[in-house]
């Protein structure tokens, strides 16, 4: 079974969008049998890539979701997550990470190293997933596969080694020249099928020497064996295939390969490179946090053989319920076992367990450790651990950034509103960083995520799959008001219109208070206001500050001080101290220089350091203030503090202003007084009851 | 907020250093706080910093291997330490905001410092933010390391500047001693650059400030002026 372990590969296929990641997993699926024929990413044959299985990531050309599936190459399984580009969906690139043991990270030979190459890469180092390089699209007009190699040094940090040659670039680019083994692949039959060996062209050969003498250079630092046979000029590829196994693993080398998937060149010598230098789930150390001895972290041991423990890291709603993808880490998963899922106590019974081919699947009985399967019929989270019964065990937390853009969301009809409720109740389930939030003050339901993108994906599911109208709102700023100054009150409520009459009188002041939403100071002296109406008093004061009189919004940091007053014996009651209260409170308020609050953003933007400046701008240009900035190699963060109201629209302004290549996270600061031009835009929106433009 | 109320506050340091006859030394002068680890050299700094806020001057902080939040949390500690002291202290969150809108803090992690790199995040504030500092603090650069025609050259980038450059300096408890006549190691390689140099002395409770050198001429004399290290608040000595 060990040997089952050490021939398994989990991999993940990143890249910038459109750097042709769908159609790489779709060559790769062709050429291990998986599939019988190549369809086009972008559907234009009807049928649609094979990975890109949700209809409208057909319909946009992108892929959304991780889709796991499983190919054989050599004797060994690879276990492929094809994971998403774009920047919006970074959670998903970031979950599959999670649970990989290696990556092949897609560059275009034209566009090089582009934003999310870099994003993506900073996430797999976070994850120390180790990686190969393919420079797809040596096809192209303007292909220049040794200059993204370069790219991959300088903008990554990495040290490429590059294991091959184009033969011809742009439209003559016909095959590679391997510099490991000094031989010419060209890649024929109908869908490149055939790799055909063959002598290196006595022309390229200069160039190629000098390459793999380049080569050898780099490697021999990863061992000494290969150093003195490369002095001897004896390097066998199998010395070579173990330097940079060792250099792979340790994340010091990043082996680069060329092709064009497209053209169906190139792809078989990734495969070969997947199985040959990326590591099996034996390599990878994985550690899990005991709950029974206070999350003290336990070194899981790839054994099958071992109690069993696995995270379920994605959830996918389809015909025949939920499908949970689970990563076996230890033990092995039976069908008909019973686990435990760690967090929430309940025990499970494995009924059907599957592997998983995009949107085919494939029944089975046993998955070992190592292994990435599919399970139906259980009820779990994304990021759940299953564990045999009697251990209880929980894998390291996954990194799940807070959302940052938030839309109002409303059912357009009456039978919408079930499907809505029923849609994100799903999505919230399945996507860490998709939260449903039901406004508290304007009763609207809010949902959140990570970009504008993100959200408007999910509103579209939302009619696609579940046939609901939904209509989209902004969200509304939270505002707040406050008072600047001490203000005195003294207020006399009386009623009498018969009956038994109301009878209060309250005095004191309310003042700035400098920490806290509220504070009731009680300062009567010789019963002025009886005991039992004190909290009457209370009880107004707050209910006259749930609606400032500027624009309506609750009001915070106010001390409410009472030192006087008078009661009656028959008129007075708690409803009359509690409506003296309020109109105490509306009579000080008016005169404590009372001002709009707005929350703030405490919001970091990182990119490459030549866009400085276009970070700055941004957020100077909403009303940001900058606390700092951060020069970190190339790349550069800068913290500031911006009014949420001033973010929406932030995440396109940003991509537009760095070309893609910076990316923002925020979380709320603080309240702070908004300045007079948009106090006073609020106080006419809160006098017309209808937006007014804003003046930028 | 009243100008009297700043003023007030200002209690410390450059104005102690001027009662006590050392006046800064103006826009493109180098001023160099030496101390062993941990004496308080950042402490200095960041009052040097505030103080040059509080008078409405701006400051660029620049410091290594040291978050924003870290060092935005010295200034934001020292603040309310001296409103602490002020009876009639105006709002913290007003003086706050306003200390923040004239404070800029550029941190370098890893090995990313270099002198070319500060010119151009100079630049790029100037150009992008409108923002030309007239203090410039650099904390944390090893002298040890950094070549003498560096050191220069960040003086020069100060005075394109029109700012005062205020940079600290870790001395060694091991290691050569000082030559006669001459600033300790390491700042005696580039004795010749520094306008102002002042050196922290732990005592018993409390840390003294010497000048060492004042516009060329090397002294050892002692100032009046103490740093607290338990509030790390420059004061009066006794």
């Amino acid at each position: 079974m060990k040997d089952t372990i050490g021939r398994i590969r989990n991999i993940g296929i990143s890249a910038h969008i459109d750097s042709g990641k769908t159609t790489l997993t779709e060559r790769i699926l062709y050429y291990t049998r998986r599939i019988h024929a190549i369809h086009d990413v972008r559907g234009r044959d009807g049928v649609g890539a094979t990975m890109d299985h949700m209809e409208l990531e057909k319909e946009r050309g992108i892929t959304i979701t991780s889709a796991a599936t499983r190919v054989r190459w050599r004797d060994h399984a690879i276990n492929i997550i094809d994971t998403p580009g774009h920047v919006d969906f970074t959670i998903e690139v970031e979950r599959a990470l999670r649970v990989l043991d290696g990556a092949v990270l897609i560059l275009c030979a034209v566009a090089g190293v582009q934003s999310q190459s870099i994003t993506v890469d900073r996430q797999m180092r976070r994850y120390r997933v180790p990686r190969i390089a393919f420079i797809n699209k040596c096809d192209r007009s303007g292909a220049n596969p040794e200059k993204v190699a370069l790219q991959l040094r300088d903008k990554l940090g990495h040290t490429p080694v590059l294991l091959q040659l184009p033969v011809g670039l742009e439209a003559d680019f016909s095959g590679v020249i391997d510099l490991v083994e000094m031989k010419l692949l060209r890649f024929e039959g109908a869908a490149g099928e055939q790799v055909v060996e063959g002598p290196i062209p006595p022309e390229l050969l200069p160039r190629a020497e000098e390459r793999r003498t380049e080569m050898l250079d780099v490697l021999s630092m990863y061992s000494d064996e290969l150093m003195e046979a490369a002095l001897e000029d004896r390097a066998t590829p199998e010395l070579i295939h173990e330097a940079l196994r060792r250099g792979v693993r340790s994340l010091d080398l990043t082996p680069v390969l060329l092709g064009s998937a497209y053209k169906n060149r190139g792809v078989q010598p990734v495969l070969d490179a997947i199985v040959r230098y990326l590591p099996s789930p034996l390599d990878v150390r994985a550690e899990a946090l005991d709950l029974d001895r206070e999350e003290a972290p336990v070194e899981l041991a790839p054994d099958p053989d071992a109690p069993t423990v696995a995270l379920a890291f994605k959830l996918e709603d389809g015909r025949y319920g939920q499908l949970t993808y689970l990563r076996v880490y230890q033990g092995t998963l039976r069908r008909g076992d019973t686990l435990v899922n760690a967090r929430s106590g309940r025990r499970i019974r494995i009924g059907r367990l599957v592997r998983i081919h995009a949107d085919q699947m494939e029944d089975i009985d046993v998955a070992p450790a190592g292994d990435i399967v599919g399970l139906f019929g259980v009820d779990c989270r994304t990021g759940d651990t299953f564990c045999s019964p009697g251990t209880r065990l929980a894998m390291t937390s996954m990194h799940v950034p807070e959302p940052v853009v938030s839309l109002g969301i409303a059912p357009a009809d009456a039978a919408s509103q079930a499907k809505v409720a029923r849609a994100l109740a799903r999505f919230a389930k399945e996507d860490p960083t998709f939260r449903v939030r039901q406004d508290e003050e304007s009763g609207q339901t809010v949902i959140s995520g990570m970009g504008e993108l993100h959200l408007e994906v999910y509103v579209e599911r939302m009619r696609r799959e579940y046939g609901a109208r939904v209509e989209v709102s902004p969200p509304e700023v939270a505002y707040r008001e406050t008072v600047s100054r001490r203000s005195d009150f003294n207020y006399l409520h009386r009623k009498q219109t018969g009956g038994s009459g109301q009878y209060a009188r309250v005095a004191g002041y309310i003042e700035p208070l400098e920490e806290g939403t509220y504070e009731f100071v009680d300062q009567i002296r010789g019963g002025a206001i009886p005991t039992e109406f004190i909290g009457s008093c209370d009880k107004g004061f707050r209910t006259a500050m749930e609606k400032g009189s500027l624009i309506g919004a609750p009001v915070t940091g106010v001390r409410v001080v009472i030192n006087d007053g008078a009661a009656h014996a028959v008129d007075s009651s708690d409803m009359a101290f509690q409506a003296a209260a309020r109109m105490a409170f509306r009579e000080a308020y008016r005169r404590a220089a009372p001002r709009i609050l707005e929350p703030l953003m405490r919001v970091s933007v990182e990119g490459p350091a030549e866009f400085q400046g276009a970070i700055y701008r941004s957020l100077m240009q909403r009303r940001g203030t900058i606390l700092g900035s951060t020069e970190d190699g190339g790349f550069c963060r800068i913290e500031a503090e911006v009014p949420l109201g001033e973010m929406f629209g932030y995440a396109t302004d940003l991509r537009s202003a760095t070309q893609g290549k910076a990316e923002f996270t925020m979380e709320f600061a603080r309240y702070a007084p908004v300045p007079p031009d948009v106090a006073e835009r609020l106080l006419a929106e809160r006098r017309t009851g209808a937006p007014v433009e804003e003046k930028r | 907020m009243t100008e009297q109320a700043i003023a007030r506050l200002r209690r410390s340091p450059r104005r102690l250093l001027e009662k006590d006859g050392v006046p800064g030394a103006g826009p493109g002068s180098l001023s160099l706080v030496l101390a062993r680890a941990g004496v308080g050299k950042t402490a200095f700094l960041v009052g040097i910093g505030l103080d040059a806020l509080l008078a409405g001057q701006r400051v660029l902080h620049v410091t290594l291997d040291r978050t924003i939040d870290k060092v935005r949390d010295w200034y934001d500690d020292l603040l309310l330490e001296l409103l602490r002291l002020e009876p009639e202290a105006p709002p913290a969150a007003e003086l706050q905001l306003a200390v923040e809108r004239r404070r800029h803090i550029h941190t370098f992690l890893g090995n990313s410092f270099s002198v070319d790199r500060l010119r151009t995040a100079t630049e790029v504030l100037a150009d992008h933010m409108d923002f030309r500092p007239e203090v410039l603090v650099v904390d944390r650069l090893d002298l040890d390391r950094v070549p003498r025609e560096e050191i220069a050259a960040l003086k020069a980038i100060a005075a394109g500047l029109g700012a005062e450059l205020w940079m600290s300096c870790r001395t060694h408890r091991e290691g050569p001693r000082p030559r006669p006549g001459h600033l300790p190691p390491p700042a005696d390689r580039i004795e010749d650059l520094v306008d102002l140099a002042f050196r922290l002395e732990p005592e018993e409770d409390t840390v003294r400030l010497e000048v060492v050198e004042d516009r060329g001429e090397l002294l050892a004399r002692q100032t009046r002026i103490v740093l607290d290290p338990r509030r790390l608040l420059l004061r009066p000595g006794a």
